[in-house]
């Protein structure tokens, strides 16, 4: 366990995080928030990295397989010593180790071995590969919901369920972590989800825009210019 | 053995100060370090989190207190009294100056995001203190027992 009042004043200096949901402009930008965490000490700044590495989607080739994405988690937690963030990391891992399952069994397919993804279902899921929510309906409530939003083909939805079941882990974590390292790291996996909740919406605005664009010119296509010019 | 019991009188007597002192320096640190980073984040209030982060500070003059009430001639007879009075008032300082610390900057890191919330947030130091007032004046009260 890190010392409790290791990081007071980085706190104290961060916006709250709830008001990262609510304002209408970010109020903490990546770079001021890399600015406040040059108080970590090397050792912590080297855990959150970790973490951060192998909980960002953005850290990932498109390319990656299976084995190698769990390779990378077994590496981190290797890397990552406070139990709180062990367990944190665990229960993020458990969360894609069930919705990369759901992607794949919607797709048709089927676990190669007795052993599936990355935590403490990776053995369960495979065993319970006919159940529609794999048993796991009790320990993840959510996964009849995540299950029909991937049936029904809406990836923002899937996508904004999995941020807030995210976010929910965090602040449950949150709450016994006041000014020490762990509360900052979990500070920083928030503001990761917040980041990737703007993004989302910015996604989901930049497709409506497409598909208006592409309907005006549609009807601009359609348009019979030379009759106009005559 | 004479020389033990003495050393433990003395001890008894200025250990309220010696704690209460520790206590309000790391009481203060620990707030004082809530508010300066506060003041990073707020554009206003910078003095109520000043004044917040003084809150500990109350542990010293407790201490100072119980120190003159039990400063007097230490005996063979009365340095057993001094001393668990003194350890014990100075040991439940200085937790009370710690912890109010803690209450403190959580108070300063919440009321930086909602200042309406200032009063009802610096209950759990106000309680706090109240427990720092008891272990003070029951030890002047007992005090009073010794010759």
């Amino acid at each position: 366990m890190s010392d409790q009042d290791a990081y007071i004043a980085l706190i104290s200096s961060l916006p709250g995080s709830e008001r990262l949901f609510v304002a209408k402009q970010p109020p903490l930008s990546r770079l001021r928030l890399d600015r406040r965490l040059k108080a970590l000490t090397p050792e912590d700044a080297k855990v959150l990295k970790v973490m951060e590495h192998a909980l960002n989607w953005s850290a990932y080739d498109m390319d990656v397989t299976d084995a190698q994405a769990v390779l990378r988690c077994k590496q981190a937690l290797a890397e990552i010593p406070q139990p709180s963030l062990r367990r944190l990391f665990l229960e993020r891992m458990d969360l894609r180790t069930v919705v990369a399952a759901l992607r794949l069994r919607g797709q048709g397919g089927n676990p190669l071995s007795g052993a599936y993804g990355f935590g403490r279902w990776s053995r369960h899921i495979p065993a319970n590969w006919g159940d529609p929510d794999f048993r796991l309906s009790t320990a993840m409530p959510w996964i009849k919901e995540a299950r029909q939003l991937l049936e029904a083909e809406d990836p923002l939805g899937l996508e904004r369920l999995l941020l807030s079941v995210s976010h929910k882990q965090l602040k449950r974590h949150a709450a016994r972590h006041l000014f020490d390292f762990e509360a900052v790291a979990i500070y920083v996996l928030i503001w990761n989800i917040f980041d990737r909740w703007s993004q989302s919406n910015a996604q989901n605005a930049a497709a409506r825009f497409e598909k208006l664009a592409q309907q005006a010119m549609s009807n601009v296509a359609d348009f019979d210019f030379e009759r106009v010019s005559a | 053995m004479n020389e033990l019991v003495l050393t433990l009188g003395w001890l008894g007597i200025y250990a309220p100060m010696a704690l209460g002192a520790a206590a309000s320096a790391v009481g203060c640190s620990i707030a004082g370090m809530a508010s300066i980073g506060a003041m990073t984040e707020t554009d206003g209030g910078y003095g109520r989190f000043v004044g917040v982060s003084a809150f500990p500070s109350t542990m010293v003059i407790y201490g100072i207190v119980i120190m003159f009430t039990l400063n007097r001639e230490v005996t063979p007879e009365n340095a057993g009294g001094l001393f668990g009075i003194g350890i014990l008032s100075g040991i439940a300082l200085m937790y009370c100056g710690i912890w109010q610390g803690r209450a403190c900057a959580a108070a300063i890191n919440a009321t930086k995001e909602k200042p309406e919330i200032f009063g009802l947030a610096l209950a759990p130091a106000a309680i706090i203190e109240g427990f720092g007032v008891f272990a003070f004046v029951f030890a002047l009260v007992i005090s009073a027992g010794i010759s």
